[in-house]
């Protein structure tokens, strides 16, 4: 499995980091050796949308086997605070670079 | 605009990238306490025309008496849906407007977001004005923060209703 996947970012929950537009390459191999910690920008799994994806930032990481995710503009996302904790395997992989 | 994500475009043409939504609730950021203020008042209402509805004597006719119990419990319908109303505007305003930082500044609201509830379900459940008047109480208490946290001084006016309440509204510029 080839370890870089880049998704297009849509919505505005993660301004000004990530922009509607941008482009992000994910790292599928970064929680191999591991774990998330706070502050990863990640890409998992929509646990409401089981087929689509959600760009977010962890704002937590209660134990080895799930993590919180939240948005940077708190305001206007919907995350671990609407959806709560999000298990570990649903992470598709942690933010390595954004193109813009 | 880089280079790579030139590319990343131009591999669009090849194969699409998936989406990764940087998710937001819709609709994004639309609350307005009005809704509860008026639901209060249609209990506030409802409360008012039970106590003003003639009771059918005991010489009263099979008509009157199935009058008297329609209206009754139309009456009585309204006011139950429209504490539910009121009670989950409330409950809105507080699990998805209202941050950290507004209870920081306003700690009240946590008692007045109690209150709201909680009158809200004794108008429910019972033909009680002063917990109809409670209710939109706390909704007009919760409405004055509402539009402090948003920038606006509020007035209390007599609401132009035959409720004749006293309510808050925002002093928009």
């Amino acid at each position: 499995m080839f370890p870089l996947r880049r998704f297009r970012v849509e919505d505005d929950s993660m301004r000004p980091a990530l922009e509607p537009g941008d482009y992000v390459l994910v790292n599928r191999w970064a929680y191999k050796f591991r774990s998330p910690a706070k502050g990863d920008l990640v890409v998992v799994r929509d646990p409401e949308t089981p087929q689509r994806f959600l760009v977010k930032r962890v704002s937590a990481v209660p134990d080895a086997m799930q993590v919180r995710v939240a948005g940077d503009n708190a305001d206007r996302s919907r995350d671990s605070r609407a959806f709560g904790p999000i298990p570990t395997r649903e992470i598709v992989g942690k933010v390595w670079i954004r193109l813009r | 605009m880089s280079l790579l994500y030139l590319l990343a475009r131009w591999l669009d043409r090849i194969s699409p990238a998936p989406i990764a939504y940087a998710h937001c609730d819709i609709p994004c950021g639309i609350y307005d306490p009005h809704h509860a203020q008026l639901a209060a008042h249609t209990v506030v209402r409802m409360v008012d025309l039970i106590n003003q509805l003639e009771k059918p004597g005991a010489s009263s006719t099979p008509e009157q008496r199935q009058e008297y119990t329609n209206k009754l419990t139309r009456y009585i319908a309204t006011k139950e849906q429209h504490s539910e109303i009121a009670k989950n505007e409330v409950r809105i305003l507080w699990g998805d407007y209202f941050k950290p930082e507004h209870v920081k500044t306003f700690p009240e609201l946590h008692e007045l977001v109690w209150k709201a509830l909680k009158s809200g379900s004794k108008a429910r459940q019972e033909i009680n004005l002063q917990a109809a008047e409670d209710l939109l109480k706390a909704t007009n208490d919760i409405a004055s923060i509402f539009w402090k946290t948003k920038g606006f001084e509020t007035i209390t006016a007599k609401a132009p209703y035959p409720t004749e309440r006293l309510t808050v509204y925002p002093k928009f510029k």
